[in-house]
């Protein structure tokens, strides 16, 4: 069997309580959600808290909710949850496709989204549609509140400018723009249970008569210590008229973008190569979606 | 120090005494000597310790006994009734999906659970549904046929 260490555990029911162990405890103590990722740091080694705080009973951090033209998910809110969200599905499919490639079914039934940004690693699946979407977190202690887009949020692997007595209780997501349409795609050696070699979330907004791209986003993830904007890929995609031959240079563009290491996972060169492959993929996927086709 | 948690556990209520770094397999198996559900890998890689709570099929290793506590858990011993098995361990005992069977406790699980929300599974579905549980010894063929063939039984 594989152990965990020894720690004290605690379990509030309110933010308060939670706000103040946090206070009291400072860097000893450490946030456990759904516990996918904590409880595998703690049987590796990797994290030594000397508690572990429970959100888990604190209620009001788990929903789904439209409110006025956001949408709001609670930082509680099961990976599973979002994946099977009507709401998600309809609003920003590509939120929808992403949970459903984290981990494995078993994983995405305890597996949160606020678990998934703070724990933050560089192929963390939730991640890139939320900074395609331009998702903001709300961060709130017992000192107040504060609200950041992902790209503040995000330092490096397993690193965050997050402050050890703040709690991520909700991810807000603005409107969709009309006309725009996204994808989501993960590379791995298998189809599930599997850390992206590379993943690629595109969102791109077109005009009213379809003819010239107003906006475009393309995250690159598992490819640098966070996930990162592809930004000369998105540079060559605004004001653009979207054909297949954009698609194409916008995704040699992405290369240049990123600078992957080679792991256990893949070459740095396999890994820029499949860049500039799910790049263009996903690009044709989200014209299709923002034409309507999805 | 140990916390007092309370289990429903197939049907039949436990109180235990567990120090907060117990997992649920942990708990399942050596405080309440339920050894169907199996420990492979400790990190929620393989769905040897899968067990149904609160309605989810979940990795047990990865799951604190403290946090289970007021849960509803199915284990493997809560499937038949009896020595009557579920038309999903049928299919597995007859359609030879069974090998060592050390996969075979969280693939009933998963399945059994597929089933109840999805009873027309395609074969996709099947394959995907249960992609979080592994098996070394099948290469999974007989084990997507013996739910298909769950499947059949149960509709009829």
């Amino acid at each position: 069997m594989l152990l965990l260490p020894e720690f004290e555990y605690y379990e509030p029911t309110d933010m308060d309580t939670a706000y103040s162990l946090l206070d009291q405890l400072k860097s000893d103590g450490k946030i456990i959600a759904g516990g996918t990722d904590v409880l595998v740091n703690l049987k590796e080694g990797k994290i030594h808290p000397g508690c572990l705080i429970s959100i888990a009973r604190i209620s009001g951090l788990s929903a789904i909710e439209k409110k006025g033209t956001e949408v709001v998910i609670g930082s509680q809110t099961l990976a599973a949850a979002i994946a099977e969200s009507e709401l998600i599905r309809v609003e920003f499919p590509i939120l929808s496709h992403a949970a459903s490639k984290l981990g494995s079914p078993l994983i995405r039934n305890r597996a949160t989204i606020g678990g998934n940004i703070v724990t933050a690693r560089p192929a963390a699946d939730l991640i890139p549609p939320l900074m395609a979407l331009g998702a903001t977190i709300e961060l709130r202690s017992k000192g107040g509140t504060r609200t950041l887009h992902l790209e503040e949020f995000l330092v490096g692997p397993g690193q965050t400018t997050i402050n050890p007595n703040e709690i991520l209780t909700k991810i807000v997501i603005p409107e969709a723009k009309p006309f725009s349409g996204g994808d989501y795609m993960k590379l791995g050696h298998r189809k599930s249970l599997e850390i992206a070699i590379i993943a690629v979330a595109s969102v791109l907004t077109l005009d009213e008569t379809g003819k010239t791209i107003k906006d475009a986003k393309v995250i690159l993830s598992a490819v640098a210590p966070k996930a990162i904007h592809a930004v000369s890929a998105e540079n060559e995609l605004i004001g653009a008229e979207p054909t297949p031959e954009l698609f194409e240079a916008a995704a040699v563009r992405a290369m240049s973008d990123c600078s992957p290491i080679s792991d256990i996972r893949g070459g740095s060169e396999y890994r820029k190569e499949m860049v500039k492959v799910l790049t263009g993929k996903t690009l044709l996927n989200a014209l299709d979606a923002a034409r309507g086709g999805k | 120090m140990k916390k007092l948690i309370s289990l429903n556990v197939n049907g039949t209520d436990y109180e235990v005494a567990v120090l907060p770094n117990r997992t649920l397999t942990q708990v399942l198996r050596e405080e309440l000597d339920l050894m169907g559900t199996k420990e492979g890998c400790g990190i929620g890689d393989c769905g040897a310790c899968t067990v149904i709570m609160d309605g989810r099929p979940v990795n047990s290793c990865l799951v604190l006994a403290v946090q289970a506590s007021g849960s509803k858990i199915e284990t493997i011993e809560g499937v038949a009734q009896g020595n009557k098995l579920h038309p999903v361990q049928e299919a597995f005992v007859n359609l030879g999906a069974i090998q060592c069977g050390f996969c075979t406790p969280g693939m009933i699980l998963t399945a059994k659970h597929l089933l109840e929300s999805n009873p027309h599974p395609t074969e996709r579905d099947i394959r995907e549904a249960m992609s979080g549980n592994l098996c070394r010894c099948t290469g999974y063929q007989k084990i997507v046929e013996a739910v298909q063939e769950a499947a059949a039984q149960i509709k009829s």
